[in-house]
C-alpha cells in the first residue's frame, strides 16, 4: 500500500471537533487538494499528516507504515507554510540545506542538492541572501526548495499562495503544476480558494466542520456535487439555490416554488420511491451558465448588470428569486428590462432540503469516489 | 487491512504526545527544583522554626509553641513596625506612581537627546542599593551635605537639618528617597504603554472640546488603568518587603521609628540571635501580603 | 503647524523636561563630581559645585589601600557565574512552558511570579541554614546559588514572553526538515531569542552586581566579599567616614551600569518594558 490514507481519524480540542471520522486515501505521486472554507478542518487534517497534531483517533498511513507516534523527523513528509517559516538567520542556501544537515548528508552531496534546487527554482542569484531581504514570491520558492531537497514521501502544502498578490498567484500556480508533473509526488495542497482547487489537483477532498463532504475529481465535483454545500462552495459565481417542493411521481415531476411550476420529468431520481412529504421539500440548483436567453422561457426582469470583459454577470428576479445567470459579453441588457429566460432542467442539481444531500442522478456518468 | 505498521507501533510504547511531554517536562526540571528550594523549602522552614525558640549561632531551641508569637503581638514594637511599614510603602508607593507617570508624559513627547533623558531617569533604578544609599546620605549629610547647603543658600532654611537621624525626617527623606530609586519602573512600564495608545483616541477627544487635562483624565488614564493594576500591586509588594534601602538609609532608626517589619525579622535573628521570633514575624508579615493581595486581587476583578 | 508660538512652546518644553531629569540625575552627578575633588575641598562650608581642580587621588588610594580589587573581583565572578547559570536554567525553562504541554504548566507558571512576593528576609534564613549544612557558607559559590534562586523568575519571566513571541511555524518547520526538538530548540530558537536572551542576561548581571542582602548574611570574609558589602564595610570599619573614597568607590561599582546603559540602552529598556508588564 503507497500512498497516504486516513482511516477513521478524528481531533478533539477539547470539546471541538476539529476533525471527524476521516477516511480518506490518497495514491501515490497523486496531486490532491483538501478545500473548504475557515475552520473547516483542512490545516488540522494537514498537520496530523506532518505530525505536528497527533489524531485523537483513528490511523494515518504513510508509504504503508502507521505513522501516528513517530516523529516529524522520521516521516518523510516535506511541508511547505503558509508564513514560508524561513530560518530568519540563515542564507537561502542555508535554508534549504537544513533539512539535509539534519539527515545527515555528506557535505558535497548537500552543495550539489542545494545547488539542484537552487537552479529548478531560479534561486542561484540569491542563495546569500538572507530570508528578509527577498520578496514573497522569492521566500515563496525557497520553502518550497527547502521541501523539496529532500526527495520526500509526499509534499504538504498549506495555503502557500495565499500571501502573493494575483498576479503571482497565477504564476506560481503554474509552476507548481509544471513541478509536480516533473517530479511525480504525491502533493497536499490546502485551500480554501476553490480556482486553485480546481485548476490544480487531480481530485479535490471538501470539507466543512471537520467532516469530509466529497473526494473527486474536480469535474465530478463540480458536475455532481454530492450535497447543496459543495454545490455552492464549488463554481463562480455561484450556483443558484432555489428552495421548493416536488410533486408528481417518477417521470412526472414538477418542481414548485410559490407560483412558479417547472416540470422536471426528464430527471432520475437516486431513489425513484421516496415520496414521503419530508423528501418533497427540496432545493434546485442551477448553474449560472446553464440559463439562457430564451423567448420560449419564462419571464425575468433584470436587477444588476456587471460586465466583466469577456462575459457578463447578470442578476435577475425570477419568479420572485435572485438568480445569476453568466451571458455573452455581446448581450446588451440594463436594469429593469424584461427578459425571457430559460433553465436547462437537463443540467439542474436537486438536494434534499432536510440534509442537503443530492437526490438526482445524472446521465452524464462520473463516479462519486 | 494488514498492518503492517504494527511492528512500530509495538515498538515505541509511548505516544508521541506523551513523549513531547516528558521532555517538556525534563527541560522544566531544574527551574522547578530551584524555585522550589525558594518557595517551598522557606515557607515550610518559616513556619517550623516559628515555633521554636533558638539561638541563632549554635541554631539549638526547644519548642516553645506559639510563645513566640504571642510576645510578638504583644509587643508594641511588632505593632510599631508595622505601622511604620504601612506608612512607608504608602508613602513611597504614591510618590512613584504619581512621578512615574508624570515624567512618563514628559518623556512620552518629543525631547531632545531623548535616549539619553531616558537613560538617565532610568539610573536610579538600576543603581546599586548600596551607591545609591551612600550618595544620598553624603548629599543629606548634616554639616557637609550639598542639600542642606543649597537649602540655606536660598533662605528656606537656617539651620542644617538632620534629614536621617530625626523624626520625622527620617521617615520623610525615606519615602523621597525610595520614590527616586524605584519610580524608573513605573515611568518604563507607563511609556510603554502610552507608546501604544493610538493618537485618533487624542485627536477624537480634541474635537469633541476637551482641554489637555480633559484628555490625560478621560483618554490617557482609562487605557493606562490595567497598567496600573498591575505596577501598583507588584510595587505595594516590593516596596512592603524593601530591606536594604532602609536598613541602610537609617537601619531602622532613630530607635525603631524607622523600622519596618523586614528589618524587624533582620534585627530579631541576628542582633537578638532569636532565630525562631525573627521566622515568627516572618510568617507574620507574609501572611499580611497574602490578605492584602486577596483583597487587592479580588477589587480589581483579576 | 509650525508658528512662531509653537516653537517658543517646544523650547519651554525640553527646557522644563530636562530640568527634570537633571534634578532626577543629580545625585549621580554629585557622585561623580566629588570623587574627583581633593580632599581639602570636599569639607568646604560652603560646599563647591564644580571641582577646583581634578585629582584621581581618592580612585588610586582606593585601588591601592583598600580591598576594593579584591572585591571587584568577586564581583565579577558573581555577575558572570548568576548570569551563566541563570540564562541557561531559564532558557530551557522558558522553552519549555512556551512550547510544550504537560500537566501542571500553567501552575508553574505563576508560581514563578510568586516566587517575587516573598521577602528576601525570610528566604534568607533557610538558605542560610541550608549553606550551613551544606557546609558552603562564607564561598563564592553560595552566593552564586543564593542569586540564582531570586534571578530566575524574571529571567523566566522575560525570555518566557520572548520566545512566545517567536512564530511557532519556525520550529514545526525544524521539526517537519528532520530536527529532534532539542536540536530545533538549538538551530531555530535560540539564535531568534538572542535578542531576549541578551536583554536578560543583562538584567541578571546587574541584579547579582547590586544585590547586598544575600550577601550580607552568607559572606562575611574579606576574600569573599563582593562589592557592596564590602564598599559599606570601609564605611563601617572606619572612624571618621572617608567620603571621598566612597565616591570614588561608588563611580567604580556603577561604571559597568554606565557602559551598558551607553551602549546598550535598546536592549535593556525593551527587555523590562516586555516583561514588567506582561501581566
Amino acid at each position: 500500500m503507497t500512498g497516504i490514507t486516513f482511516e477513521g481519524v478524528s481531533k478533539r480540542f477539547g470539546k471541538v471537533s476539529a476533525v471527524e471520522g476521516l477516511d480518506l486515501e490518497i495514491r501515490q505521486g497523486e496531486f490532491v487538494s483538501i478545500l473548504g472554507p475557515s475552520g473547516c478542518g483542512k490545516t488540522t487534517l494537514l498537520r496530523m499528516l506532518a505530525v505536528l497534531q497527533q489524531p485523537s483517533e483513528g490511523r494515518i498511513w504513510i508509504d504503508g507504515s502507521i505513522v501516528n507516534d513517530v516523529p516529524p523527523s522520521k516521516r518523510n513528509i516535506a511541508m511547505v507554510f503558509q508564513t514560508y517559516a524561513l530560518y530568519p538567520h540563515m542564507t537561502v542556501a542555508g535554508n534549504i540545506e537544513y533539512p539535509l544537515k539534519k539527515r545527515r548528508v555528506g557535505k558535497a552531496e548537500r552543495a550539489a542538492r542545494v545547488q539542484k534546487a537552487a537552479t529548478l527554482l531560479q534561486l542561484e542569484d540569491l542563495l546569500h541572501r538572507k530570508p528578509r531581504e527577498l520578496s514573497g514570491g522569492q521566500q515563496q520558492r525557497v520553502a518550497l526548495g527547502r521541501a523539496l531537497v529532500r526527495d520526500p514521501a509526499a509534499f504538504l502544502l498549506d495555503e502557500p499562495l495565499s500571501n502573493l498578490d494575483a498576479k503571482l498567484r497565477a504564476h506560481m500556480r503554474a509552476e507548481l503544476i509544471r513541478l509536480h508533473r516533473r517530479l511525480g509526488c504525491t502533493m497536499v495542497y490546502v485551500t480554501h480558494d476553490q480556482l486553485e482547487a480546481m485548476t490544480m489537483s487531480e481530485r479535490i477532498a471538501v470539507m466543512r466542520d471537520g467532516k469530509l463532504q466529497q473526494f473527486a475529481s474536480p469535474q465530478d465535483i463540480y458536475e455532481r456535487p454530492v450535497n447543496d454545500f459543495v454545490a455552492g462552495f464549488i463554481g463562480t459565481p455561484a450556483m443558484n439555490l432555489i428552495a421548493g417542493r416536488l410533486s408528481g411521481t417518477a417521470g412526472d415531476r414538477v418542481f414548485e416554488s410559490g407560483p412558479w411550476a417547472l416540470p422536471i420529468g426528464e430527471l432520475a431520481l437516486m431513489d425513484e420511491s421516496a415520496s414521503g412529504d419530508a423528501e418533497r421539500r427540496v432545493r434546485i440548483g442551477i448553474r449560472p451558465e446553464d440559463i439562457m436567453l430564451d423567448d420560449t422561457g419564462d419571464a425575468a426582469r433584470v436587477a444588476v448588470v456587471e460586465p466583466a470583459g469577456h462575459e457578463v454577470i447578470v442578476v435577475f428576479d425570477y419568479h420572485g428569486n435572485d438568480i445569476v445567470a453568466r451571458m455573452g459579453a455581446d448581450v446588451r441588457l440594463r436594469p429593469d428590462d424584461v427578459v425571457k429566460l430559460k433553465l436547462r432542467v437537463d443540467r439542474l442539481h436537486l438536494f434534499a432540503v432536510s440534509d442537503g444531500g443530492r437526490l438526482n442522478d445524472d446521465v452524464a456518468g462520473g463516479r462519486n469516489s | 487491512m494488514t498492518k503492517t505498521g504494527q511492528g512500530i507501533a509495538v515498538r515505541k510504547s509511548l505516544s508521541l504526545d506523551a513523549r513531547y511531554a516528558i521532555v517538556g517536562a525534563i527541560l522544566i526540571a531544574p527551574t522547578v527544583l530551584i524555585l522550589s528550594t525558594v518557595i517551598v523549602y522557606p515557607l515550610v522552614s518559616a513556619i517550623y522554626l516559628s515555633v521554636f525558640s533558638i539561638y541563632t549561632p549554635t541554631m539549638e531551641g526547644e519548642f516553645v509553641g506559639l510563645a513566640n508569637y504571642t510576645r510578638l503581638l504583644g509587643s508594641g514594637e511588632f505593632w510599631r513596625s508595622l505601622l511604620n511599614n504601612m506608612i512607608w510603602t504608602a508613602g513611597t508607593l504614591s510618590l512613584q506612581i504619581v512621578f512615574g507617570i508624570l515624567v512618563a508624559l514628559l518623556l512620552h513627547r518629543k525631547l531632545i537627546f531623548r535616549a539619553l533623558a531616558r537613560s538617565l531617569v532610568l539610573f536610579p533604578y538600576f543603581l546599586s542599593t548600596v551607591v545609591a544609599v551612600l550618595v544620598w546620605r553624603w548629599m543629606l549629610n548634616d554639616l557637609y551635605g550639598v542639600l542642606n547647603h543649597m537649602l540655606m543658600w536660598a533662605r528656606i532654611i537656617d539651620m542644617p537639618v538632620d534629614w536621617l537621624g530625626s523624626m520625622p525626617n527620617a521617615m520623610i527623606s525615606l519615602i523621597f528617597i525610595g520614590a527616586w530609586k524605584y519610580f524608573p519602573f513605573v515611568v518604563i512600564a507607563v511609556l510603554a504603554r502610552l507608546q501604544s495608545i493610538p493618537d485618533e483616541l487624542y485627536e477624537a477627544a480634541t474635537i469633541d472640546g476637551a482641554g489637555p487635562f480633559a484628555r490625560f483624565t478621560d483618554v490617557t488614564l482609562p487605557q493606562l488603568k490595567d497598567v496600573l493594576i498591575v505596577i501598583v500591586l507588584l510595587r505595594t509588594i516590593w516596596d512592603f518587603k524593601e530591606f536594604d534601602l532602609i536598613y541602610l538609609l537609617t537601619g531602622g532608626g532613630p530607635i525603631i521609628a524607622t523600622q519596618t517589619l523586614p528589618l524587624m525579622v533582620y534585627k530579631e535573628a541576628f542582633a537578638l540571635n532569636q532565630m525562631g521570633g525573627a521566622s515568627a514575624v516572618a510568617v507574620l508579615m507574609m501572611l499580611i501580603m497574602l490578605v492584602f493581595m486577596t483583597l487587592y486581587l479580588r477589587k480589581s476583578g483579576d | 503647524m509650525q508658528t512662531g508660538h509653537s516653537i517658543w512652546r517646544r523650547i519651554l518644553f525640553n527646557v522644563f523636561a530636562w530640568t527634570v531629569v537633571l534634578l532626577i540625575s543629580f545625585p549621580l552627578l554629585w557622585m561623580i563630581l566629588t570623587s574627583l575633588k581633593p580632599q581639602s575641598e570636599l569639607f568646604l562650608i560652603p560646599p563647591t559645585i564644580l571641582p577646583s581642580e581634578i585629582t584621581f587621588e581618592h580612585y588610586q588610594r582606593l585601588l591601592t589601600e583598600t580591598p576594593f580589587l579584591t572585591y571587584l573581583r568577586n564581583s565579577l565572578w558573581l555577575a558572570a557565574g548568576t548570569t551563566a547559570v541563570v540564562i541557561v536554567v531559564a532558557a530551557l525553562g522558558a522553552h519549555s512552558l512556551v512550547r510544550f504541554s504537560y500537566p501542571g504548566r500553567e501552575r508553574l507558571a505563576r508560581l514563578v511570579l510568586f516566587t517575587y512576593l516573598l521577602p528576601s528576609v525570610v528566604l534568607i534564613i533557610p538558605l542560610y541554614l541550608f549553606m550551613i549544612r551544606v557546609g558552603l557558607v562564607n564561598t563564592l559559590a553560595s552566593l552564586i546559588i543564593a542569586y540564582t534562586t531570586f534571578a530566575l523568575p524574571y529571567a523566566l519571566w522575560l525570555l518566557r514572553s520572548f520566545m512566545a513571541a517567536i512564530p511557532v511555524d519556525l520550529e514545526a518547520a525544524a521539526l517537519v526538515d528532520g530536527a529532534s526538538r532539542m536540536r530545533a530548540f538549538i538551530d531555530v530558537i535560540l539564535p531568534q531569542a538572542l535578542p531576549g536572551i541578551i536583554s536578560t542576561a543583562l538584567f541578571t548581571s546587574i541584579l547579582a552586581w547590586n544585590e547586598y542582602l544575600y550577601a550580607l548574611v552568607l559572606v562575611n570574609s574579606d576574600e569573599v566579599r563582593p562589592l557592596t558589602t564590602g564598599v559599606m564595610s570601609i564605611l563601617i570599619t572606619s572612624f571618621n567616614i572617608e567620603w571621598s573614597l566612597l565616591m570614588a568607590a561608588s563611580v567604580m561599582m556603577s561604571v559597568p551600569l554606565i557602559v551598558i546603559f551607553v551602549f546598550l540602552q535598546r536592549f535593556l529598556t525593551s527587555g523590562f518594558g516586555a516583561g514588567a508588564v506582561k501581566g
